[in-house]
C-alpha cells in the first residue's frame, strides 16, 4: 500500500537483530504459566498467557574472510534463500574529512554516479535499470546519502553498494567498478546538482528532524567536523569540481575498511569475481582519523529552535555518553531496555501509553566509531511541553534512583536474547554484525557469548550505568518549536540559548 | 470444534500467461465454522514464524463524524482484553523476542507478531483473546485518542506539505467512503467515545469478518489444530454491510489550492481516479505510472517501483533536462475500490506551476499517442521480478497472503499478480492512458508557501 494510506500504530519498530544452529536452553516443560508477578508501572500482569519458558539459543552463521590482491577485507555470508547478492564496500571517504568545505564527502558521493570516462549519467541509469540493479554511493553510515536527517553521517566510513539478481551479478560489478574507477565529474553535471540540491536545503530547513538533528550535534561536538550534519549553502556556494575530484582521489581507496557480501553466492567465486571488477583498485595509506570522545558536558542547558506556525514542540533530551567498546556498553544496552527502546519499555508505557503526550517517545544509545552519545526524543503538542518534559525527566531520575523491579529486569535481559532468533531472517544483518565485530576490534566469540554477557547483568549494574550515562542534571535540551510559546516556560528547566532557523 | 475445511493448495489458476519463473507462495486456505479463514504458509528457513490478523474494516467503513475511527479503535486493541492486561501485550511479545505493531488503511485494519518459533502458543493466544473481546475503559480511549491527535500532528499538521494528501483525496473522491483521510479530523476524533468504541468491536471484529495468516517454521497440520483450539469457539456476528465504493463519473477537471505555512517551496499534484487495483486496466497503469515518473505502490509486500525514477520521462524532462523541478514522482495504490493515479513535483523557486503542468500534461498525452518502448516495458518487468524476489520474511509474506485474503478475497492474489503485471502489453498501457488520464478526470492542486518573510523560497539563490 501507498505509505501516505497507510497509518501504523507507532513508528520505527526495527525488529532487532540474527541461522541455522540453535538449540534450547532450559528444559522441557513448555507452556508453564510464570509464577505469578506483581505489575509495574503502566502494566497490569494477568499472566495467564501461554508462554514457552525456552528461549530458542541462536548461534550466528559465521562468515569467511578473504583477504583481495588489492589489500580489501572482504567478509562473505553465502546464503542461498534467494536468486540475489547484496555487497557493501566502505570507503575511507566521510563529512569527518570534510575540512573548511562542510557536505564536501556528500558532494562527492551524490557525484559518483553522474559519469565516468566512458558513460554519462543517463547511461549508466539506464543499465543499471535494464538489469533491474540498484548501485549506490551513500556518505555516512547506514544506508548511505542523508538518512532523513535522523542518522548523523558520522561512522567514518562512506559506503558504495550493489543489489542485484544472481544472473546480473557480473554486470552490475561492472558498472559499479567503472564508476568507483572512472568518476569523471562532469561540470554540467555538477552546475546541475547544485541547482536540486540548493531547493533541497531550502526545503530541509523546514523539517522539524533536520533543526533537531543539526543542533544535537553541533551541541555534544561542538569543536570539530562532527558538527557538521550536512552540506550547507555557504559551502556549496564554494565547493568546485576540483575538490570533488582531490577528495575522490585521495579517499575512494582499498585502505583500511572492511568490504561484506551476502547471498547466492559461494566464497571463491565472490573473491574472483571482485577481483576480476575492483583487482585493479588501488591506492591509500589514508591518514586515521582522530576524535577522541569528549567527556560529557557538564552544565544542563536548554537550546531553542524557533519554527512559528509549529503545532508540536519537537524535543531532543541528550548528553555525550559511551563507547561501543566500553566494558559498561552491555549494561547500558539491557538499561536502554528498561528505559526507552520498544513499546514495553517505560517511556512509551509511561509517557505514550498513559499520559497520551505523544505518539512515539524512545531513548538510544549511538555508538559508532566517533559519535558516543545518549538521546531520547519525543514530539509533544505544543501546549503539554512542559508537563511531558517534566516526566520525562522524571522517568531519567527514576531509572538512576530507584532499583529496578526484579521482572522488568528479567524482561529487558530476555528481550534481548531471545530476539536474536528473528535476525536469522536476513543474511544481510547477521553480516552486518560481524561487521561490526570487526569494526571494532571486539572478540571473536563476541556474539557467541553474547546471551551470557546479557543474563550476568544485575539491578545494582543498571542503576550503576544510569546515573553515569543516563544525562539528569546535566542534561541538554533541544527545543524546536513555536518560541513564543514555549519560551519562557523552557526557562524552567535551564538556561535558554536560541538558535535561529536560516 | 468442528471445521469446515476447504484446504486448497494454491496452485496456478492464471492459463492465459505464459508461466512465470517467478517464485510462488505455497499455502492452505481453509475456513472454521465460526467462519474466520486461516491460511499456513511453511517456510523452515529460520526458527521463527509470524501471524497476521486483517479484519476487514478501513476507513472506508467510517461514518460521518466519526473519520479516523477505524485507526483509533486499532489503538484500543492494544489496550488489554479479557486475559491480558493493560500493556501485557507488548510485554509479552517483546520479552519473548518478538516485535508487533499494527496498521489501519482505506481498506483493512491489520495486526502483526513474528516470535521464535517455540512462542506459537503465545501468538495465537494474544490475537484470540482480542478477537474475544476487548476492555474497554473511558481512561484507555482519552489517552490513545490524545497519541492519535499527536500522530496527525506528526505526519500532518506539523510537516510542510502535511495536509496536501488529504485536501488532494477530498477533490479526488466524491463518495464519503474514499473522501476523507484515514486518520480523521480533529474533530471526529474527539467526539469518539466509549460506546463507539463497543459497537465497532461488535461489528466489525467478528472471526466471519477476519483473516489469519500464519507464515514461518510452522508444522501446517499442528498449527491449524491450535488455531482452532484457540480461535474456535469465538461467535461469529451478523456480518457488516460492506461499504459502498462506487463513485459517480467525473464530469470535469478539479483544481484546488492550499496556503502551508511550513512549506518553503511550491508543490504541484496531479491526479486521476482510476479503477480498482485488480482490474487489468490498473496494472497497466501501474506499469505506466513506473514509466512517466518512477513507480510505487509495488506488488503485495514487494518493494514498490524500485530506484528506477532517474530514468523516468517526467525526471529526464522535469529535472534533467529543463531544470524546473527538484523531485517528481508518479505511482499508483492498491485499493479495492477506485485507485488514484497520482503525480507529485516540487517546483525550484521562481518557476511556474503553468509551465511544469504543461509538460507534465504532454507526457501524459504521449502514453496514449504512442506506446512505451520495448526498454521501457522491460524495466518494468525486472522490477516485478525483482519485487517477488525480495519477499522473503515471514512477516511480508504473513502480511501479503491477510491484506490479499481480507480486501480482495483471494490469497493466491500474492501470486497472480505478479504475472498479471508480467502480462501487461504497450497497447494495453496505451489504451487504459487513453481512457482514464484524461483532464475531466484530472485533480490538479497547489500547495503554496504561505506566511513569515522566511518563506517564499527565493533564497535559493539561482
Amino acid at each position: 500500500m501507498k505509505t501516505s494510506l497507510a497509518v501504523v500504530r507507532f513508528g520505527g519498530a526495527g525488529a532487532f537483530a540474527c541461522q541455522l544452529f540453535f538449540s534450547l536452553l532450559g528444559s522441557g516443560a513448555a507452556f508453564a504459566q510464570e509464577p505469578a508477578a506483581n505489575s509495574f508501572r503502566g502494566m497490569v500482569r494477568l499472566n495467564r498467557a501461554p508462554v514457552s519458558n525456552e528461549v530458542l539459543k541462536v548461534k550466528l552463521p559465521r562468515p569467511v574472510e578473504k583477504t583481495l590482491s588489492n589489500g580489501l577485507r572482504l567478509v562473505i555470508l553465502e546464503s542461498h534463500r534467494a536468486p540475489t547478492i547484496a555487497l557493501t564496500i566502505s570507503v575511507p571517504s566521510s563529512s569527518l574529512r570534510d575540512g573548511a568545505l562542510p557536505g564536501l564527502s556528500e558532494a562527492t558521493a551524490a557525484m559518483m554516479m553522474l559519469g565516468t570516462t566512458t558513460k554519462t549519467a543517463r547511461q549508466i541509469s539506464e543499465a543499471l535499470a535494464d538489469i533491474g540493479a540498484t548501485v549506490t554511493f551513500g556518505n555516512g553510515g547506514g544506508g548511505g546519502g542523508r538518512g532523513g536527517g535522523a542518522a548523523a553521517p558520522t561512522g567514518g566510513a562512506s559506503t558504495i553498494t550493489v543489489n542485484s539478481l544472481t544472473e546480473n551479478f557480473d554486470a552490475s560489478l561492472a558498472i559499479m567498478s567503472d564508476v568507483l574507477l572512472h568518476a569523471s565529474f562532469p561540470a554540467d553535471e555538477f552546475e546541475k546538482w547544485k541547482t536540486r540540491e540548493r531547493s533541497q536545503l531550502e526545503q530541509a530547513r523546514t523539517q522539524p528532524n533536520t533543526l533537531s538533528n543539526e543542533t544535537l550535534m553541533a551541541v555534544l561536538y561542538p569543536n570539530d567536523a562532527r558538527r557538521f550534519t550536512r552540506l550547507t549553502l555557504e559551502s556549496l556556494n564554494k565547493i568546485t569540481r576540483e575538490n570533488l575530484i582531490e577528495h575522490y582521489q585521495k579517499y575512494y581507496v582499498p585502505a583500511g575498511e572492511l568490504a561484506g557480501i551476502s547471498g547466492d553466492i559461494a566464497p571463491a567465486a565472490a573473491v574472483a569475481k571482485l577481483e576480476k571488477a575492483i583487482g585493479a583498485w588501488k591506492g591509500g595509506p589514508v591518514e586515521k582519523i582522530a576524535l577522541p570522545m569528549a567527556p560529557p558536558i557538564a552544565e544542563k542547558k536548554v537550546y531553542l529552535v524557533s519554527r512559528p506556525g509549529s503545532v508540536q514542540t519537537s524535543l531532543t533530551l541528550a548528553n555525550r555518553a559511551i563507547e561501543r567498546t566500553n566494558p559498561d556498553y552491555i549494561a547500558c544496552m539491557v538499561m536502554n531496555q528498561v528505559l526507552g527502546s520498544g513499546p514495553a519499555a517505560r517511556l512509551f508505557r509511561i509517557i505514550r501509553e498513559e499520559k497520551g503526550y505523544t505518539y512515539g517517545v524512545s531513548s538510544s544509545y549511538t555508538a559508532t566509531r566517533y559519535l558516543q552519545h545518549f538521546s531520547s526524543a519525543m514530539s509533544v503538542r505544543t501546549e503539554v511541553t512542559e508537563p511531558a518534559l517534566t516526566d520525562l525527566l522524571k522517568e531519567f531520575k527514576e531509572i538512576r534512583d530507584v532499583t529496578v523491579p526484579k521482572e522488568e529486569l528479567d524482561g529487558a535481559k530476555r528481550t534481548l536474547v531471545a530476539s536474536f532468533a528473528l535476525g536469522l531472517e536476513n543474511p544481510a544483518q547477521v553480516l552486518q554484525r560481524w561487521m561490526q565485530q570487526r569494526e571494532f576490534g571486539l572478540p571473536e566469540d563476541y556474539w557467541d557469548t553474547y546471551s551470557e554477557k546479557i543474563m550476568a547483568i544485575t539491578a545494582a549494574d543498571v542503576m550503576r550505568v544510569a546515573k553515569k550515562y543516563v544525562p539528569y542534571d546535566n542534561v541538554q535540551i533541544i527545543a524546536v518549536g513555536d518560541g513564543d510559546k514555549i519560551r519562557d516556560l523552557l526557562k524552567k528547566f535551564g538556561p535558554v540559548e536560541e538558535k535561529a532557523v536560516e | 470444534m468442528k471445521l469446515l475445511a476447504i484446504l486448497a493448495f494454491a496452485a496456478a489458476a492464471f492459463a492465459q500467461q505464459a508461466p512465470s519463473a517467478l517464485p510462488k507462495i505455497k499455502f492452505t486456505d481453509t475456513r472454521l465454522e465460526n467462519g474466520l479463514r486461516v491460511i499456513v504458509s511453511e517456510d523452515h528457513y529460520a526458527p521463527v514464524y509470524a501471524i497476521a490478523v486483517a479484519y476487514k474494516v478501513g476507513s472506508k467503513d467510517e461514518r460521518r463524524g466519526r473519520t479516523g475511527f477505524a485507526h483509533l479503535f486499532e489503538h484500543m486493541m492494544f489496550k488489554g482484553s479479557e486475559n491480558v492486561g493493560m500493556g501485557e501485550l507488548d510485554f509479552l511479545i517483546y520479552t519473548n523476542g518478538g516485535n508487533s505493531n499494527g496498521t489501519t488503511n482505506t481498506d483493512r485494519t491489520s495486526y502483526y507478531e513474528v516470535l521464535p518459533k517455540n512462542q506459537l502458543d503465545l501468538g495465537l493466544y494474544l490475537e484470540a483473546d482480542r478477537m474475544r473481546g476487548l476492555v474497554i475503559t473511558q481512561e484507555n480511549l482519552e489517552n490513545q485518542r490524545q497519541a492519535v491527535k499527536e500522530e496527525r500532528r506528526l505526519s500532518g499538521d506539523n510537516m510542510a506539505y502535511g495536509n496536501t494528501s488529504e485536501k488532494l483525496e477530498e477533490l479526488v473522491y466524491d463518495n464519503f467512503a474514499y473522501h476523507h483521510s484515514v486518520i480523521g479530523s480533529m474533530e471526529d476524533l474527539d467526539a469518539a467515545s466509549v460506546d463507539d468504541v463497543k459497537q465497532f468491536f461488535k461489528t466489525y471484529y467478528a472471526p466471519n469478518n477476519a483473516v489469519l495468516a500464519l507464515v514461518g517454521d510452522l508444522d501446517t497440520k499442528d498449527t491449524l489444530a491450535k488455531v482452532r483450539k484457540y480461535f474456535g469457539n469465538i461467535p461469529r456476528q451478523t456480518p457488516p454491510v460492506p461499504a459502498d465504493l462506487t463513485e459517480p463519473a467525473k464530469e470535469g477537471e478539479r483544481r484546488g489550492k492550499l496556503a502551508d505555512p511550513l512549506a518553503r517551496l511550491t508543490r504541484l499534484d496531479i491526479a486521476y481516479r482510476i479503477p480498482p487495483s485488480s482490474t487489468p486496466d490498473a496494472h497497466a497503469l501501474a506499469a505506466a505510472a513506473q514509466i512517466l515518473g518512477g513507480g510505487g505502490g509495488g506488488g503485495f509486500g514487494g518493494r514498490g517501483g524500485g530506484g528506477a525514477g532517474n530514468n523516468s520521462r517526467l525526471y529526464l524532462k522535469l529535472v534533467q533536462e529543463k531544470e524546473l523541478v527538484t523531485n517528481v514522482s508518479c505511482n499508483t495504490d492498491r485499493r479495492v475500490g477506485p485507485g488514484t493515479f497520482h503525480i507529485s513535483a516540487t517546483l525550484r523557486p521562481g518557476k511556474t506551476t503553468a509551465e511544469v503542468e504543461g509538460l507534465i500534461g504532454e507526457e501524459v498525452a504521449r502514453l496514449y499517442s504512442e506506446p512505451v518502448t520495448a526498454k521501457e516495458l522491460a524495466r518494468v518487468m525486472i522490477n516485478v521480478r525483482r519485487g517477488a524476489e525480495s519477499r522473503l520474511t515471514a512477516l511480508s509474506r504473513a502480511q501479503a497472503l491477510a491484506d490479499a485474503a481480507a480486501v480482495f478475497d483471494d490469497p493466491n492474489k500474492v501470486n497472480t499478480d505478479s504475472d498479471l503485471q508480467l502480462a501487461v502489453t504497450a497497447a494495453d498501457i496505451q489504451r487504459a492512458a487513453k481512457a482514464y488520464l484524461v483532464t475531466a478526470n484530472r485533480v490538479v492542486f497547489v500547495t503554496n508557501p504561505a506566511g513569515g518573510a522566511r518563506q517564499g523560497g527565493r533564497r535559493g539563490g539561482q
